[in-house]
């Protein structure tokens, strides 16, 4: 007996990283999950290591293309006959730079990757959530969904925007049996950090070590999160002991954010 | 197998409303929880009323006051030989006033109430937890915590004052294996609310505590009031031992109340 039995999930960007811990976290607490991922070789390795039988699918797609985020939660809900709960985790940036030196690409990948994305899964979703009367949006967002570093400010904006997408989105829907919450982890160290975090690093003149040692000595831990972290609130919100819980952007940063 | 197994657990205000809740799914989870509450034939009841005999102890005082919570530490360690999660629950508004016609002594009670005995209890319990290297603090705050109505200053000011106590003392033991957190609940009908709250409408200039629920709700996303059980999920989820990242963290269940 599950928390989530019966419910069933969309994750994109499920295949490793945070939305993978959050994934496999779903389908211990009963539900069923479609990940989804640009890569179909790694998504298929990913169902394979999940082990989860027909609970789980992926669905190959890229989350900055609004045609893939519609089919996600298109086969989703031809698969399972549903979709209950939404995480928008896929996100990132490249080619990250001061603003001075920023290009118009690096901003518009941010943008299409972290809040295009939310925006287009989330219309989708809702159109299935509203009259069924019963929903969660997670959106995985970020420390920097709250505050500024330099040299990153395409996925510090991006990230500011997915909040005040959480927060109207909650208020729309927040009668409907619906919640919407930003979840907003500190640094962890996944996949994507070691590839985007060295380049990141490297547009500010600093080692990647040196990025993570400035991530933990600002938090009360002084030590990076981790997935897991993540994966424990967001179960708790699509839960429905999470019905109480909405347009809220939820610290998990071990004491990073001021507010 | 529970979340909280082996667990030692005190919970001041824990014989009704949040507090209570907060009891009861902890013992759910496998904890061992001492509640406090000031009557002591209430706190009997409530034992008897929750039926798990030997992993649950009432401690009776006054969460207002110093003895009482210092008190309870020592009698969750007394009982069950030591103390895993203090729960600082206990708080309220007696009395309000705006602040042009606020008494003394009312704005001493708040400060007592609901500020000096999170203190006191973090204090003491910091003391047992620190050598041992493990712990969690949870206290519950307040949707006042982060924003103000008018009409209840002290509660207001005080919840506002928790929270800046919960970050301080998150960073000075964030290094260690314990956490400190606030829940910041919107509006919940607690029996405390629905017997003090006709006077708390009436301080806030409202015609009926009918008007004040639909103030605070107006305000939600969710347009009704939290439930005690929506705050103990979260209280339970921070007390486990998998929340070990998870400190100085404002923590909400307020429907979409809050701004921040």
């Amino acid at each position: 007996m599950g928390e989530l039995d019966g419910r069933v999930a969309a994750i994109t960007g499920g295949t490793r990283g945070i939305g993978r811990a959050i994934a496999e976290a779903f389908l211990r607490d009963g539900a069923q999950v479609v990940v989804s991922g640009r890569d179909a070789a790694k998504g298929q390795r990913a169902i394979d290591e999940i082990d989860a039988g027909d609970r789980v699918h992926f669905v190959q797609g890229d989350a900055a293309v609004r045609a893939d985020c519609d089919r996600l939660i298109d086969e989703t809900v031809a698969r399972y006959g549903r979709i209950d709960i939404l995480v928008n985790n896929a996100g990132g940036s490249a080619n990250n730079a001061p603003v001075v030196d920023l290009t118009d690409e690096a901003m518009d990948y941010a943008l299409h990757l972290n809040l295009w994305s939310t925006f287009w899964c989330s219309r989708r979703a809702l159109a299935h959530m509203i009259p069924q009367q019963w929903g969660r949006i997670i959106n995985i967002s970020s420390l920097e969904g709250k505050v500024g570093k330099p040299g990153i400010a395409v996925y510090v904006t991006a990230k500011h925007a997915v909040n005040g997408l959480t927060k109207s989105m909650a208020h729309e829907v927040g009668t409907l049996g619906i919640t919407v919450n930003s979840l907003c982890p500190g640094a962890i160290e996944t996949d994507m950090m070691k590839e985007e975090g060295t380049k990141a690093a490297a547009s500010m003149g600093m080692a990647y070590e040196d990025l993570l040692a400035w991530f933990s000595s600002e938090s009360a831990i002084k030590r990076l999160n981790e997935v897991e972290d993540v994966a424990l609130v967001a179960s708790l919100l699509a839960s429905d002991a999470g019905a109480g819980i909405t347009g809220s952007l939820i610290s998990i940063d071990g004491g990073t954010s001021p507010y | 197998m529970g979340k909280l197994n082996g667990k030692v657990a005190a919970i001041t205000g824990g014989t009704r409303s949040i507090g209570r809740a907060i009891a009861e799914a902890f013992l759910r989870e496998g904890a061992s929880v001492v509640i406090n509450g000031r009557d002591e034939a209430k706190g009997q009841q409530a034992l008897a009323d929750i039926g798990v005999p030997d992993r649950t102890r009432f401690f009776a005082g006054d969460a207002a006051k110093q003895a009482t919570v210092e008190g309870l530490v020592d009698a969750a360690i007394d009982a069950f030989g030591q103390l895993d999660i203090m729960v600082l629950n206990s708080g309220g508004v007696v009395n309000s006033a705006p602040v042009s016609m606020m008494t003394d002594e009312e704005w001493q009670l708040e400060i007592d109430w609901n500020l000096n005995h999170v203190f006191w209890g973090m204090r003491k319990a910091l003391q047992h937890m620190l050598p041992r290297d493990t712990g969690r603090i949870l206290v519950t705050s307040s949707v006042e915590g982060k924003i103000a109505k008018p009409g209840i200053p002290g509660y207001n000011a005080t919840k506002h004052a928790v929270n800046g106590l919960v970050k301080s003392a998150a960073k000075e033991v964030g290094t260690t294996g314990i956490t400190i957190n606030s829940i910041l609940p919107g509006l919940i009908e607690t029996d405390i609310v629905r017997s003090t709250g006709p006077e708390t409408a009436q301080a806030m200039g409202l015609e009926s505590y009918e008007a004040m629920l639909g103030v605070f709700t107006q305000e939600s996303a969710i347009k009704k009031c939290n439930t005690v059980e929506q705050v103990a999920a979260v209280a339970v989820m921070l007390a486990s031992d998998a929340a070990r990242n998870i400190t100085g963290c404002m923590f909400p269940v307020d429907g979409g109340t809050m701004p921040y």
